[in-house]
């Protein structure tokens, strides 16, 4: 798929660590609009992916396109100046920074902006992500689920057009799992991109329009939900993991 | 009233400005010194307190900006103002390339990394006998030719002041925010845009061009320089300076400076007891109070203003407080 609407390309990505193929020739895309939920067993292959597809590791063979430009190899902060935001399988926040801090980091990168504009665009989202009262507390200090929210406020200061969220339910307060899929899909009625990697089965159904299923490095299935929970080789993956 | 705490500091420097003529030689001396050790640990806070990267090299870059100025004016007969600049933009290249070179370290292993760097650098100077004078000294043309120190003085007074005014510039502005970002997690600040590369590169650059500025003006003052400049033994001291003070913060980084070089003069009667008290105090500091003993006092002295004022500001980001 490299027609126009295609947002993310990976083809035939290959990441190896020592002797272990992490990825093994996948070929995914990311079509602008999506809702994409990516699962799969432990050790499936699903963050690495994330991780190629996002800048954080070159893959050893393969490549990765942006709106059908090679940008294979191109650190994780040009994707992002490109409009490609992720979270961390675990929250990866600045913990000794405020909460508004964490938020004007990547507000402050993009071109242009200035420090007034900044935090006023970090005001308004964490007016939407219910986290204003918090804005001068240390992000350490926040809980598990108030931390995945501003590690997701963090991404849309850079105004993505694809968000890569990883495992963003894990360890959350079902509330704050709940309010946590409704951002989601208001963003994404909003016009985002979201590709979504979480072993919570019920909360990605919830929420992806399709999905993709990694095992053992491949992909073993893409397409709309219904048909990929009756894909017999996604069962088989689930009944051996 | 806002920003109180800038006028007390401005009100402490005309006087210190306006009374240093009162300070006997000896003090006048320790006051200096003191001065070029506030310029080493406010740049060195930026480095290892904002960024997070602890270079064990930052002694060696003040010893190749006194060496750089001290040889370059005896051979070329240089001014000694341009002999300082030109060991300045050395120390800024060197650095820019140390901090290359180590993209990929943190931690042990960036310490250890620079603390090798640091060694090489005091043995050459040690061993270049012939140009540099090995451990007998390099004799350096002064940079005044006065009855007093007082001209000196002034001139690290005015250094620490364009260090302090350049380095708090820097740490308060985005680029300041971009490095406690890296401090805190490279990986999260690069998905957040920031060019770690860059910045990592920046901050030792910067750092040790400081360093540079401050080792060209010793060189300048004492007479003779010797590889001990660049020692580990001083490069300890200097950690221990920004460390007790708070190394995450530049004035901290700085009163850490002023208090240890004023408290080794004053408990010189100790002997080498006094460096043991030194030690305790450190071990003492990083159980009990990590962002150094003089954290919570600035804080306090920071709030004092928003506190009192007609409209309290909060407790703010960036340009509003959080820098030093």
């Amino acid at each position: 798929m490299t027609g126009p609407g295609v947002l993310v390309r990976g083809a035939g990505l290959v990441k190896r660590f020592g002797g272990i193929v992490a990825v093994d020739g996948v070929e995914v895309s990311v079509a602008e609009g999506d809702l994409i939920g990516l699962i799969g067993p432990n050790g499936s292959g699903k963050t690495t992916l994330v991780n190629l597809l996002t800048g954080h590791l070159p893959p050893d063979g393969g490549e990765v396109f942006l709106r059908g430009r090679r940008v294979t190899g191109a650190g994780a902060h040009i994707l992002a100046a490109l409009g490609v935001g992720r979270t961390f399988q675990l929250t990866q926040l600045f913990g000794r920074m405020t909460v508004l801090e964490n938020m004007l980091v990547p507000g402050l990168t993009q071109p242009g902006s200035t420090w007034e504009g900044a935090r006023q665009r970090a005001r308004r989202y964490l007016e939407f992500l219910n986290l204003a009262h918090l804005e001068n507390q240390y992000a350490r200090n926040l809980s598990g689920g108030q931390q995945k929210l501003l590690e997701l406020g963090r991404a849309l200061m850079l105004e993505p057009t694809v968000l890569f969220l990883d495992e963003p339910f894990a360890g959350v307060h079902p509330r704050l799992r709940d309010e946590l899929i409704g951002r989601i899909r208001d963003l994404h009625r909003s016009g985002r991109t979201f590709v979504v990697v979480d072993h919570d089965m019920d909360s990605i159904l919830r929420l992806a329009r399709r999905l993709i299923v990694l095992a053992r490095g491949r992909t073993i299935a893409d397409g709309p939900p219904d048909a990929v929970r009756a894909d017999p080789a996604v069962l088989a993956a689930y009944a051996g993991s | 009233m806002r920003g109180l705490h800038a006028y007390v500091l401005a009100a402490a420097g005309v006087c210190a400005l306006v009374y240093g003529h009162l300070l006997n030689p000896y003090w006048m001396h320790v006051a200096i010194i003191a001065m070029f050790y506030g310029i080493l640990a406010a740049s060195w806070s930026l480095l290892a307190g904002y960024a997070g990267l602890f270079s064990l090299g930052h002694m060696a870059f003040a010893s190749l900006g006194g060496y750089t100025s001290a040889l370059l004016v005896q051979w070329y007969r240089l001014p000694i103002p341009a002999g300082m600049a030109a060991g300045v933009v050395l120390c800024t290249l060197v650095g820019a390339g140390i901090g290359w070179i180590c993209l990929r370290m943190s931690g042990p292993y960036l310490a250890i990394f620079t603390l090798g760097f640091a060694e090489i650098v005091r043995i050459t100077f040690s061993t270049e006998d012939e140009v540099t004078g090995g451990m007998a000294g390099l004799h350096t043309a002064p940079l005044f030719r006065a009855a007093t120190d007082l001209p000196y003085y002034y001139t690290a007074f005015g250094l620490l002041v364009f260090s302090l005014a350049t380095l708090a510039v820097i740490a308060r502005s985005r680029w300041g925010l971009f490095l406690r970002a890296l401090r805190e997690d490279e990986q999260a600040a690069a998905a957040s845009g920031v060019a770690v590369a860059r910045f990592r590169t920046l901050a030792f650059a910067v750092a040790s061009g400081f360093a540079g500025l401050a080792g060209g003006f010793y060189a300048h003052y004492v007479g003779i320089l010797t590889p001990s400049v660049g020692s580990l033994d001083l490069m300890a001291l200097l950690v221990v300076m920004a460390v007790i003070g708070g190394m995450e913060r530049i004035p901290t980084a700085v009163g850490g400076a002023f208090g240890v070089e004023f408290l080794q003069e004053a408990l010189r009667a100790y002997g080498q007891w006094r460096l043991v008290l030194f030690g305790l105090i450190l071990l003492g500091t990083m159980r009990f109070a990590r962002n150094g003993l003089l954290t919570p006092a600035w804080l306090q002295f920071v709030r004092l203003g928003e506190i009192r004022g007609p409209a309290p500001a909060r407790r703010g980001v960036g340009q509003e407080g959080s820098g030093p």
